[in-house]
C-alpha cells in the first residue's frame, strides 16, 4: 500500500479547509470499504485521507410523515437497512441495501460513500433517484440541496465543488399507492457489482399508473432515468402490453458499454428483462 | 485387519491444527518478522513481448530507504525450469531469473529491497525501462500460425513447449469402420486460476556461513531447495527451506517462482533478511493458471452404445513459459486412453507458448479439460442412440483389468459402483422423466446431468515418486512423526497421524507431526497429485509397523512375556491371555531396574506405482431463459476413494473441488486482452469465484468400493477428483434443461441467450 497522510478534523469547517488546502490528492474517509481497496490496488492516487468519523452531526436516520426520510453521511448501509419502517416505505432502497456487497461490508460502508463514489453500478443510486432523493451539502458560505438526479456528471464525478461535503440524503415520503422495486443483475448472490440494476418507483391510483420513475444502473456513464419509458407507463393500467412497451423503450434509452463483465448488447437486453420484472415485483409487493 | 477393528482410521478425529488455526496462533510464512527485515517488490513489464534496451535504476537506488535493486545485469545467468521435479523427465529449462527479454505483460524485470513495503513499492516507479517491442501472440491459433513470432530460442520450435505427445492403442480406423455412429466436435476452455487464500510469500535470510534459510508458501519445499541450490550454486545442505501452515495451493504452489530467486538474491546482496509477498493482483499476473485449451474429439459407437474408437487432438496453452506444460500435456493426453474403455485410440497432445501469463499445475492437472470434452460427447452419443446417459456410462465405464493411463491394470469396479449408486441416490430415472418447467417461474427450466471422472493418486509414471516417514517414540511413550509432506490446509497431517496411531496402537492425541523443515524431516517430493495420504501414508504405516515391533519387544522384556503374546491398543500393552498383565507405553519406554529409558526410531520409504480414484457427479441446474443465468441447485457427488481415513476431511475436499469446478464452468475466467496481452480482470472483483451463497446443496456419498493395495488399508487419493466431473455434469444438465449444447467453459449468461436464439432459429428453419 502507498503511504498517505491521515487527518482527523473535528468539524465541517476543518474538513472543508483540509480538502481545499490539500487539493486533488485529498479524499474523505468514511467507511473506507472502497477507498482503501483502491489505494491498495493503486487505482486511486491518494496523498491525504480526511477522516470524518469525528465530525459531529453526520449520524442518524429519521423519518417524518411530512418530510420523509433523512440520513446523515456517517450512516452505514447496515444501519439504514435495519431502520424501522424502511422496508415498508422504500422497498426498492431496502432491496438495494440487502444486495450491496456483504453483511460485513454493509456494517462499515456508508450509503453516502456509495453515492459519492459515483459509480454507475452503485446499488443505492437507482432507487434513490427513482424515489426523488436529494443530497444536502456543506460549504463555506452555505450549503446546497441538490436533486440526486442532477448530482452525477460521469463515472466517479459529481457536481461537488472543492471543499464541498455531502452531509445528508433526504427522500420524500412515499405517496399512498406507491409501488417500488429494485432488481440487481449479477453473477453472484453476494459480493457482487451490478452488471445492470433497475429501480422503479410507481404511483398508482385505482390500478392506474399516475407517475413513474425508472432508474437504470450500470448502463451509462451515470445512473440514467428512462423518461420515455416512464411516459409509456403513466396513464396505463400497468398491463403486460404497457410494461413490455416501456421495457422496450428503456432498452433504447440506455447507453451501455462492453467490458470484461458483460457486452453492451447483453446489458441492453437485461434492461428490458429487469424493467419488466421490477414493475411486476413492485406490484406484487403492494398486493 | 477387518473393518470393525479400526480405532482411529475412518473416524473424523479433531484435526490437530484446528485450535491454532481458529485462534490465529498458527504461523504462516507472512507471520515471520525477523530483526532488520527488508521488503522486496518486483517491477513488472507493461508490455507483452519486448527486448529491454535500457534499464536505469539510479533514481530508485538513490531513493531514501532503498537498500538494493536487481536487474538482469545483477543475477546469475542459469537457465532453469519452473516445474522442479528432479525425478521427472518432463521439465523444461526455458527461463532465467531475469533476462533482457520480456515474454508476457506483467513479467518481472527488476526487484527492489527497501526498509518498508511502501518505499519498495514507490521505488518501482523510479526504475526506467526502455523496450524494443517484439511481435506477440496471444492465443493458440496465433502461436501456431505459419511465420508466428517465436517466443523461445529453446525447445522444438513452432512455439511448442515439448515435442507432441502421441499415444496410439489398437486400430482407430478399424474401430471407426465398425461404428454405427461417429461424432466429431471441438471444445475449448478458459483460464481459471486457483485463488488460494494466502498469496505467494517468502522470507530469505543468509547466515555467516553463507547458508540460506528460506520460508516460503510452497507445496514442494524440497523442490524449492533443489532449484535454489542449483541456480545459486550451493550444495543442498546450505539451503534450508521451511514451510509451516499454508493458505492453500491447489497445485499452483509447486513451481519455482521468479520472486523466490529474487528474494534470496536481494537478501544476499543486502546481508539482511528480505520478505516478498504477492498482492492479490500479482497472484493472477505472476501466479499460475489452469491451461486454456482447444480440443478436437472424434469418437465411434456401436448401436448398443459401445465405444469403439477415439481420435483426439488437444492443445494446451502454456503462456510465456513451460512450467508444468510437459506434465499437463502428458497426463491430459494419456487420460483420454481411459475413463470410458476403448480399444482403439489415437491421441495427440501439444502445449504451445503464447505471450500470456504462465499456466502451471492446478488441481485436475490436464484432465479437467479432456474429460470435459469426452463426457459431453458421451452425452451426445447417448441421445443419438436413444440410450439413457447414465446407462450409457455404465456400459462403457472402465473396470477391473482394463489398462489405465499409467499402463497399469485398473483395480476393482469403482466407476461402475459410483454410477450405479448415484442413479439410486439421486433418483435419476424419476428426475429425468419429470417436467423441465418450474411452477410459478415461467422463464426457468430445470435439467439433470451426469459427469464422470477418474484420477490417479501419485504422478507415476511421469515421476517415479518416493514417500518417506520417520516415526520416533520418546521415553514417555509420546510419538513424533517426521514428514516432508506439506500441509496445504487439506488436513493431510491429521490423516498421517491417524495412520501412525492406528498402526502403532497408540492414541491419536499422542502423535505429534513435525513437518516443513528440509534440514529436519525426510526428503519428500511434495504435496501434489492427490498422493499424500496414499504415498506418505504408506511410508508412515511402514515406519509405525516397525516401531510397534520394537516397542512390543521392550514391553515383553519388562513384562517377562513372549512378544507374540502381546498386543498394544491405545498405548497399553497387554498379554492376551493374562488379564491384568499390562503396562502403558510410558512404562515400557521409561527406565526400570536394569533397563535404561529408550528412544526408538523407525523409518519407512515407499515407492508406489499408481492407483485410480473414481467419481460420478449428478447435478440439477436451473436456467433462467430470459437472463441466461445458470444456477447449480443440487449436486450428488459419489466418490470411490478406497479406504477413507478421515471422512469429514474427505468430504471437505469434495465440496471444495465442486465449488472450484462450478466456478470453472460458469463464472471464473482470467481474461487476457488479445490485442496487447494485458490482464483485464486480475483481481477478485471481476474474477468471479462462486461464494458460499452461490453453493448448491451437496450430498456427498463416499464409497469404499475399490480399495487399492498400494495405499494404507486400501486408501486412495481424493484431492483432485472432485473438480473434474462437475463441469461436464453441469454442461449436460444445461442441455437437458434448454436443449442447447455448450462445448466450452465458462458458459456465460450471454452464451446461454445466444445459444437459445440460435436454437430457436434452427427449429424455425427446420419448420418445427
Amino acid at each position: 500500500m502507498r503511504r498517505f497522510e491521515y487527518h482527523e478534523p473535528r468539524n465541517l469547517e476543518e474538513v472543508s479547509d483540509l480538502l481545499t488546502t490539500l487539493g486533488n490528492g485529498a479524499f474523505i474517509l468514511a467507511g473506507g470499504t472502497d477507498l482503501l481497496v483502491e489505494i491498495r490496488e493503486r487505482l486511486r492516487d491518494v496523498k491525504h485521507l480526511v477522516d470524518i468519523k469525528r465530525v459531529p452531526g453526520l449520524s442518524g436516520v429519521d423519518y417524518a410523515d411530512e418530510t420523509g426520510l433523512r440520513f446523515g453521511a456517517m450512516v452505514t448501509a447496515g444501519q439504514l437497512e435495519a431502520a424501522p419502517g424502511l422496508a415498508a416505505r422504500y422497498p426498492n432502497l431496502h432491496g438495494a441495501l440487502k444486495v450491496l456487497a456483504s453483511i460485513q461490508v454493509r456494517n462499515r460502508a456508508t450509503v453516502i460513500g456509495n453515492i459519492c463514489r459515483a459509480s454507475p453500478s452503485a446499488d443505492t443510486i437507482p432507487p434513490l433517484i427513482a424515489d426523488g432523493a436529494a443530497i444536502e451539502t456543506w460549504r463555506p458560505g452555505g450549503g446546497r440541496v441538490i436533486p440526486l438526479a442532477d448530482f452525477f456528471t460521469g463515472p466517479g464525478r459529481s457536481v461537488l465543488t472543492p471543499g464541498e461535503i455531502a452531509t445528508a440524503i433526504t427522500v420524500p415520503p412515499p405517496a399512498p399507492g406507491s409501488r417500488r422495486a429494485y432488481i440487481k443483475h449479477g453473477r453472484r448472490k453476494a459480493m457482487e457489482l451490478a452488471t445492470v440494476g433497475v429501480a422503479v418507483s410507481l404511483d398508482t391510483e385505482g390500478g392506474t399508473c399516475t407517475g413513474a420513475r425508472i432508474a437504470l444502473g450500470a448502463v451509462g456513464p451515470v445512473v440514467l432515468r428512462a423518461p420515455r419509458a416512464e411516459a409509456i407507463l403513466v396513464g396505463s393500467r400497468l398491463d403486460a402490453a404497457a410494461v413490455s412497451a416501456a421495457a422496450e423503450q428503456a432498452m433504447q434509452e440506455c447507453t451501455p458499454i462492453s467490458n470484461v463483465r458483460s457486452s453492451a448488447e447483453y446489458r441492453r437486453e437485461m434492461v428490458g428483462v429487469l424493467t419488466r420484472r421490477a414493475v411486476s415485483q413492485a406490484m406484487e409487493v403492494a398486493a | 485387519m477387518t473393518k470393525q477393528d479400526f480405532r482411529i482410521v475412518g473416524k473424523s478425529v479433531k484435526r490437530a491444527d484446528v485450535i491454532e488455526k481458529v485462534t490465529g496462533e498458527g504461523k504462516y510464512t507472512g507471520d515471520y518478522h525477523l530483526p532488520g527485515l527488508l521488503h522486496g517488490k518486483i517491477k513488472r513489464a507493461e508490455i507483452a513481448h519486448a527486448r529491454i534496451t535500457r534499464i536505469d535504476v539510479s533514481k530508485a537506488l538513490a531513493y531514501p530507504g532503498v537498500k538494493a535493486v536487481l536487474t538482469h545485469h545483477d543475477v546469475p545467468k542459469v537457465l532453469h525450469y519452473g516445474s522442479p521435479h528432479p525425478r521427472s523427465a518432463s521439465c523444461t529449462k526455458d527461463q532465467y531469473i531475469l533476462e533482457d527479454k520480456v515474454r508476457f505483460w506483467g513479467e518481472g524485470v527488476a526487484a527492489v529491497a527497501a526498509v518498508s513495503e511502501e518505499i519498495a513499492d514507490e521505488a518501482l516507479d523510479l526504475i526506467e525501462v526502455d523496450y524494443e517491442p517484439l511481435p506477440a501472440v496471444y492465443d493458440i491459433d496465433a502461436a501456431q500460425a505459419p511465420g508466428a513470432p517465436q517466443i523461445h530460442e529453446v525447445g522444438p520450435g513452432g512455439n511448442l513447449v515439448i515435442p507432441p505427445v502421441h499415444i496410439e492403442r489398437g486400430d482407430v480406423e478399424k474401430g471407426f469402420a465398425e461404428a454405427d455412429l461417429i461424432l466429431e466436435g471441438e471444445f475449448e476452455g478458459g483460464r481459471p486460476v486457483p485463488t488460494y487464500m494466502e498469496p505467494n510469500v517468502c522470507v530469505a535470510d543468509w547466515d555467516g556461513s553463507n547458508k540460506l534459510t528460506f520460508w516460503t508458501s510452497t507445496q514442494t519445499s524440497f523442490m524449492v531447495r533443489g532449484a535454489l541450490a542449483e541456480v545459486l550454486g550451493l550444495p543442498l545442505n546450505k539451503v534450508r527451506v521451511l514451510v509451516d501452515h499454508m493458505g492453500g495451493g491447489f497445485g499452483a504452489k509447486q513451481d519455482l517462482f521468479q520472486h523466490e530467486f529474487l528474494c534470496a538474491l536481494l537478501a544476499r546482496k543486502c546481508r539482511r533478511p528480505v520478505k516478498m509477498e504477492f498482492t492479490r493482483r500479482e497472484t493472477f499476473i505472476a501466479g499460475r493458471s489452469r491451461h486454456p485449451f482447444r480440443m478436437w474429439l472424434k469418437q465411434g459407437f456401436r448401436k448398443d452404445g459401445t465405444l469403439v474408437a477415439r481420435d483426439m487432438k488437444v492443445i494446451y496453452e502454456s503462456g510465456a513459459y513451460g512450467s508444468h506444460s510437459p506434465g499437463v500435456t502428458n497426463v491430459g493426453t494419456a487420460s483420454a486412453t481411459s475413463l470410458y474403455r476403448c480399444e482403439n485410440v489415437r491421441l495427440d497432445g501439444r502445449a504451445v507458448y503464447t505471450n500470456t501469463p504462465i499456466a502451471g499445475a492446478y488441481r485436475g492437472y490436464g484432465v479437467v479439460q479432456t474429460y470435459f470434452a469426452i463426457d459431453i460427447q458421451m452425452d451426445e452419443a447417448a441421445e443419438k442412440l436413444g440410450i439413457d446417459p447414465a446407462e450409457m456410462r455404465l456400459r462403457n465405464a472402465v473396470r477391473e483389468g482394463d489398462i489405465a493411463p499409467s499402463g497399469h491394470p485398473i483395480v476393482g469396479r469403482g466407476l461402475e459402483a459410483c454410477i450405479s449408486h448415484g442413479i439410486e441416490a439421486f433418483g435419476w430415472q424419476a428426475k429425468r422423466g419429470a417436467d423441465r418447467g418450474v411452477a410459478g417461474r415461467p422463464s426457468v427450466r430445470r435439467g439433470w446431468g451426469i459427469g464422470c471422472e477418474m484420477h490417479g493418486s501419485s504422478a507415476y509414471p511421469g515421476i517415479k515418486e518416493q514417500g518417506n516417514a520417520t516415526v520416533k517414540m520418546n521415553e514417555d511413550g509420546s510419538v513424533t512423526l517426521l514428514t516432508g509432506a506439506a500441509g496445504l490446509g487439506t488436513g493431510a497431517h491429521t490423516a498421517l497421524a491417524q495412520i501412525v496411531a492406528e498402526e502403532l496402537g497408540v492414541t491419536f492425541e499422542s502423535v505429534h507431526v513435525v513437518h516443513g523443515d528440509t534440514d529436519v524431516v525426510p526428503w519428500d517430493i511434495g504435496a501434489f497429485a492427490s498422493h499424500t495420504t496414499y504415498l506418505v501414508g504408506s511410508a508412515a504405516r511402514m515406519a509405525a509397523a516397525e516401531l510397534r515391533e520394537r516397542v512390543l519387544a521392550r514391553g515383553a522384556e519388562k513384562l517377562q512375556e513372549k512378544v507374540e503374546n502381546l498386543e498394544m491398543v491405545d498405548g497399553i500393552i497387554t498379554a492376551r491371555d493374562k488379564p491384568g498383565t499390562s503396562l502403558t507405553v510410558h512404562e515400557a519406554m521409561g527406565p526400570s531396574r536394569g533397563i535404561p529409558a529408550e528412544h526408538l526410531i523407525a523409518s519407512g520409504s515407499y515407492m508406489p506405482t499408481k492407483s485410480y480414484s473414481f467419481a460420478a457427479h449428478f447435478v440439477e441446474v436451473e436456467v433462467d431463459t430470459e437472463t441466461g443465468i445458470i444456477e447449480c441447485r443440487t449436486v450428488v457427488p459419489v466418490h470411490d476413494v478406497g479406504k477413507v481415513i478421515h471422512p469429514i476431511a474427505a468430504q471437505g475436499q469434495i465440496e471444495g473441488g465442486i465449488q472450484q469446478g462450478i466456478g470453472h464452468t460458469l463464472t471464473e475466467n482470467y481474461v487476457i486482452d488479445r490485442t496487447n496481452g494485458r490482464s483485464l480482470n486480475a483481481g477478485l472483483v471481476d474474477y468471479k469465484m462462486p461464494l458460499s451463497m452461490d453453493m448448491p446443496d451437496i450430498r456427498t456419498i463416499i464409497l469404499e468400493a475399490a480399495p487399492d493395495p498400494g495405499g494404507p488399508w486400501g486408501a486412495k487419493g481424493v484431492g483432485e477428483d472432485p473438480i473434474i466431473a462437475i463441469g461436464p455434469a453441469i454442461a449436460n444438465a444445461v442441455y437437458d434443461a434448454i436443449g442447447v449444447r455448450f462445448h466450452h467453459y465458462p458458459i456465460t449468461p450471454e452464451d446461454v441467450l445466444n445459444g437459445l436464439r440460435a436454437r430457436k432459429k434452427e427449429l424455425q428453419d427446420a419448420g418445427i
